[in-house]
C-alpha cells in the first residue's frame, strides 16, 4: 500500500460511483483489490472523497457492485488458508445464471482475473454436456442460424470477402429455391442455367485452369439436355475436386464440426455450386436463359473469354487493389465505392458480375 | 416475448472470456457451440488451447471406430480453426503410428505453436517428424512413446521452457545437445530411459526430474537448479559399471547445486551417489535446502550412510527430512563399524532448522537406529520425529520402542511418533 493513502490510523474509505449515479463509500483495503480501482487511486488520485469518487465502468451496476465488494472483503484478508477460500468460493457462486453472466462481465471491467475465472469456470460447467437447446434456453440464446447453415459452415479465414459473399448467396439461394419450388415448379429450367453457371464459376474461381474449356462445354451442353444431367454431375464434381486441392481456393466447402451428425455431403456440395450460380444472376427474368451463347458472334465470343480469363485472374490474386479496376471495366464506368460490409453494396456488385459477363 | 426476459445474457460478452469459458470445456463441447446461434458460429474457432483426448469421440468397442472417428474429429477442428494454436495436446491410448498426426503438427509448425503434448499409445512408437523441428516459438514439449531423432542441423529450441520426455527413443548424443541447444530451459524431464549416460548443461535449468536407468549422470552446468527428483533403477550392466567406477558420484552430481531447495531421491540414487573416492570435504553448502527425502536407503552400506550425513551436515537450513529404508535385514544385524557412531561421526554439527523427521520402512537394525539417535541429539528445533516400521518386521518393533525411548533429544518438544499401520 502506498504510504500517502495509509498514513492516517483510522480506517480509511475510498469512494465509488456506479453508472446510475449512485456513490458509496468503501473500506479502503477491500476496494484496492480490485485493480482498476487501485489504478484509479494510485496512478489519478481518485476516490478519496465523495466529489472524486472514482467513476466505476457501465457493466457494474450497484447490485454487482455489492457482490464484488462482498468477494474483496473475504479474500483480501491475508491469513485465509486455501481451503478456506475454495470453499468461500464455492458458496460464492451460487447464483443464477443471469446475475452469473452479470458478475463475470462486472468482474472483467474491474480487472479482477480471480473472480473473472471463478464465474468463467462456473459458466463452462453449466454449459458442459448439455444439448444446444438446452444450452439457448438457459442463455436465451435466439436460434437464429438455418438447418443448412447448422451443417455446413463455411470456413471464412482472413475474412475475404469473396467467401462471405458466397455465405451469403447460398443462404439466399436456398430461400429463393424452396420459393420457387413452391410457386413456379419449373425443374428444367433451373437445371438448364445452372448448367452453364457450373461451368463459368468453375472457371472464374479456377482461374487459367480449362476456362475456355468450360465455356466450350457449356455451348454444346445447352443442345442436348439429356447428356446435361451427367456432365452437369461430372464437372461439378471435379469442381469439388479442384477447390479441395487448391490451396488459395475460393471454395472449401467444410463439415460441419458437429461430430456424429449426418452431413449431406456430395449432395449438398454440388447443389451449393448450382445455388450460388443461381443467385449470381440476380434478376433472372432480365436474362434471356437458354440461348445468349448462340447468339453472340465468334468475334465477341473470342474476346468475352479473354475478358473471363483476365477477370478470373485479377479476381484471385488482390482482391481490394483490383476492385475498382473490375469495377470500371464493364459498362459501369465510374468508379462505384464499394463497401464490403454493406448488404446493398453486395447485391450491387452480384449485378454488376452479372452485368460484365453478359453484356 | 418479452425483450428484456429474453435478453441474450452471454454472447455480448468479451470475447476474453468466451474464450476463457470455452478453453475450461472439453474441446467436443466448445465446437459444438457453434451451433447455438449465429453469434456463437465461429466464437470457439480463435481458441489458442486445444486439448484432444478419447471423450472426443463417442467411445465404442470397435477400436478402428474410435480411432477414425478420433482423427476425423481433429482434422476437423484443425481445417475450421482460425488464427494461431499456442497449446495442442494429444492424449490417447488409441493412435500410435498415424500419419495424420504428421499432417496435424505440419499445420501446427505453420501456426505458432507454443506447447506440443503428445501422449500416444503403446505399440509402434510414432516417429516425430522433422517440421517439429522447424517450432521456432516451442516453449513446452512432452513426448509420451515417440521416436526423437532430430536433423543433423538442428541446434535447438530457443525458446524451449519445458521439456518432458517419456519412453523415447532418441540417441544420447542427441538429448545432450537437445538440452545443450535450448538455454532457456527451466524444467526437464527424462523417464524410462534405458542404460543412459548424460550430462546435463543447462545453465536456466530449475526443475529436474529423472526416472529410469541411468548409467551416469552429471550436471555439469546447472547453477540455477532449485528442486530435483531422481529415481534410478539398476541393471546388471549398471551394477558393474558401478563396481568400475571411481569418479566421485556426489561431486559430479550435487557439486554445481548451490540453490537447490528440494531434492528427491528414490531407489538406487543413494547408492549411485555413494560410488567413487570421497574427496573429502564438500566445496559447497547447501544454504537453501529445506526438504530432503531420500527412498531405500540400505543402512547396512556405510558408504551410503556416509552419502547421507555428508548432504544434511552441509545443509544448515534443512527443515524436512524423510529417510526410507531398505536394509538386507541379515546383513544389517551384524552391523561392522558401529564405532563410526561414537568416533568419526561428526559431533559438532547441529541441525539448527530441522523441524520434521519421517523415518520408513525401518527395520530396526542397529545402523538406522544410530542414525536416529544422531538426528534427535543433534536437532534443537525438532517437531516431531515419526518412525513407521517395516511392514516385514513384527518382533523387532518392541526391541525398537525400548531403544528409542532411552535416546536423549536435544529438542525438548519433540514428540516421536511410532506409526504402526
Amino acid at each position: 500500500m502506498p504510504c500517502w493513502i495509509c498514513s492516517q490510523m483510522m480506517k480509511s474509505y475510498i469512494w465509488l460511483q456506479t453508472a446510475d449515479g449512485s456513490i458509496q463509500q468503501v473500506e479502503q483495503e477491500v476496494a484496492m483489490f480490485c485493480p482498476m480501482i487501485c489504478h484509479e487511486v494510485i496512478q489519478k488520485g481518485m476516490g478519496s472523497s465523495k466529489n472524486y469518487a472514482i467513476s466505476l465502468p457501465q457493466r457494474v451496476n450497484p447490485a454487482m457492485l455489492s457482490l464484488i465488494l462482498d468477494y474483496c472483503r473475504f479474500h483480501q484478508v491475508p491469513g485465509r488458508s486455501n481451503k478456506e477460500r475454495k470453499s468461500f468460493d464455492e458458496k460464492f457462486i451460487r447464483m443464477d445464471t443471469k446475475r452469473l453472466c452479470e458478475l463475470t462481465s462486472a468482474a472483467d471491467s474491474l480487472q479482477l482475473k480471480p473472480l473473472v475465472d471463478l464465474t468463467s469456470r462456473a459458466l463452462a460447467r453449466i454449459i458442459e454436456g448439455k444439448s444446444p437447446e438446452e444450452i439457448r434456453e438457459i442463455f436465451h440464446l435466439p436460434d437464429d442460424l438455418t438447418e443448412e447453415e447448422k451443417l455446413e459452415p463455411l470456413k471464412n479465414t482472413t475474412d475475404d470477402p469473396r467467401i462471405r459473399l458466397l455465405n451469403r448467396l447460398y443462404a439466399k439461394k436456398r430461400k429463393e429455391l424452396k420459393e420457387r419450388q413452391k410457386l413456379k415448379n419449373i425443374e428444367v429450367e433451373e437445371e438448364r442455367v445452372d448448367d452453364r453457371s457450373v461451368d463459368d464459376l468453375l472457371s472464374f474461381i479456377n482461374g487459367d485452369n480449362g476456362d475456355s474449356k468450360g465455356i466450350k462445354n457449356s455451348k454444346s451442353k445447352k443442345k442436348n439436355r439429356r447428356r446435361k444431367d451427367q456432365q452437369k454431375n461430372t464437372s461439378a464434381n471435379e469442381a469439388i475436386k479442384n477447390h479441395n486441392k487448391e490451396p488459395n481456393g475460393l471454395n472449401q466447402v467444410c463439415h460441419s464440426a458437429e461430430v456424429g451428425q449426418k452431413v449431406r455431403a456430395g449432395v449438398g456440395a454440388t447443389s451449393n455450386l448450382h445455388d450460388v450460380e443461381d443467385d449470381i444472376f440476380d434478376n433472372k427474368n432480365e436474362l434471356d436463359d437458354g440461348d445468349i451463347d448462340d447468339e453472340i458472334d465468334p468475334a465477341l465470343k473470342e474476346k468475352i473469354d479473354r475478358e473471363v480469363e483476365d477477370f478470373a485472374r485479377r479476381l484471385n490474386s488482390d482482391w481490394p487493389e483490383r476492385m475498382q479496376e473490375i469495377l470500371s471495366f464493364g459498362h459501369e464506368r465510374k468508379p462505384v465505392h464499394f463497401s464490403l460490409n454493406g448488404n446493398g453494396s453486395l447485391r450491387r456488385y452480384a449485378s454488376m458480375l452479372l452485368s460484365f459477363f453478359y453484356y | 416475448m418479452d425483450d428484456v426476459m429474453s435478453r441474450d445474457l452471454i454472447s455480448d460478452l468479451p470475447q476474453s472470456i468466451i474464450e476463457s469459458i470455452l478453453t475450461r470445456l472439453p474441446i467436443r463441447d466448445a465446437v459444438r457451440t457453434s451451433i447455438l446461434s449465429s453469434k456463437w458460429r465461429y466464437k470457439w474457432a480463435t481458441l489458442t488451447q486445444l486439448v484432444f483426448d478419447e471423450k472426443c469421440v463417442i467411445l465404442s468397442n470397435d477400436r478402428c471406430k474410435v480411432e477414425d472417428g478420433l482423427v476425423n474429429f481433429i482434422t476437423r477442428t484443425l481445417f475450421l480453426h482460425q488464427g494461431p494454436i499456442h497449446k495442442f495436446q494429444l492424449t490417447t491410448t488409441h493412435l500410435q503410428c498415424c500419419p495424420d498426426i504428421d499432417q496435424w503438427l505440419l499445420f501446427l509448425s505453420r501456426n505458432d505453436i507454443k506447447e506440443l503434448v503428445l501422449e500416444l499409445g503403446e505399440g509402434e512408437w510414432f516417429r516425430v517428424p522433422s517440421c517439429l523441428f522447424n517450432c521456432k516459438k516451442l516453449t513446452r514439449l512432452d513426448l509420451f512413446r515417440c521416436e526423437f531423432d532430430p536433423p543433423p542441423t538442428f541446434k535447438g529450441f530457443l525458446c524451449l521452457k519445458s521439456l518432458n520426455l517419456h519412453q523415447v527413443l532418441v540417441s544420447p548424443e542427441a538429448i545432450e545437445s537437445l538440452i545443450s541447444g535450448c538455454p532457456l530451459l527451466e524444467s526437464l524431464a527424462l523417464s524410462y530411459f534405458d542404460s543412459l549416460a548424460l550430462t546435463i548443461r543447462a545453465p536456466n535449468l530449475k526443475f529436474l526430474c529423472l526416472e529410469g536407468e541411468f548409467k551416469d549422470i552429471c550436471l555439469e552446468n546447472t547453477p540455477l537448479l532449485v528442486a530435483m527428483s531422481v529415481a534410478m533403477y539398476m541393471t546388471d550392466d549398471i551394477a558393474e559399471h558401478f563396481e568400475q567406477s571411481s569418479t566421485c558420484n556426489f561431486n559430479r552430481f550435487l557439486g554445481g547445486v548451490p540453490r537447490l531447495e528440494r531434492l528427491i531421491g528414490h531407489i538406487y540414487f543413494t547408492k549411485f551417489l555413494s560410488i567413487g573416492d570421497d574427496l573429502g570435504r564438500l566445496p559447497i553448502t547447501y544454504a537453501h535446502l529445506k526438504v530432503v527425502e531420500l527412498n531405500q536407503v540400505s543402512f547396512e552400506d556405510m558408504k551410503e550412510i556416509l552419502v547421507v550425513l555428508r548432504l544434511i551436515t552441509n545443509s544448515p537450513n534443512l527443515r524436512e527430512l524423510q529417510i526410507s529404508g531398505s536394509s538386507n535385514t541379515l546383513a544389517a544385524i551384524d552391523a561392522p563399524d558401529l564405532d563410526f557412531w561414537e568416533d568419526e561421526c561428526p559431533s559438532n554439527c547441529t541441525f539448527k532448522q530441522l523441524r520434521v523427521v519421517r523415518m520408513t520402512d525401518m527395520s530396526g537394525v542397529p545402523h538406522e537406529m544410530e542414525f536416529i539417535k544422531f538426528l534427535l541429539a543433534n536437532s534443537p528445533a525438532l517437531e516431531t520425529m515419526s518412525i513407521s516400521p517395516c511392514v516385514y518386521v513384527m518382533d523387532g518393533r518392541l526391541n525398537m520402542l525400548i531403544e528409542l525411548l532411552r535416546f536423549r533429544r536435544a529438542s525438548a518438544q519433540a514428540e516421536i511418533l511410532f506409526i504402526q499401520d
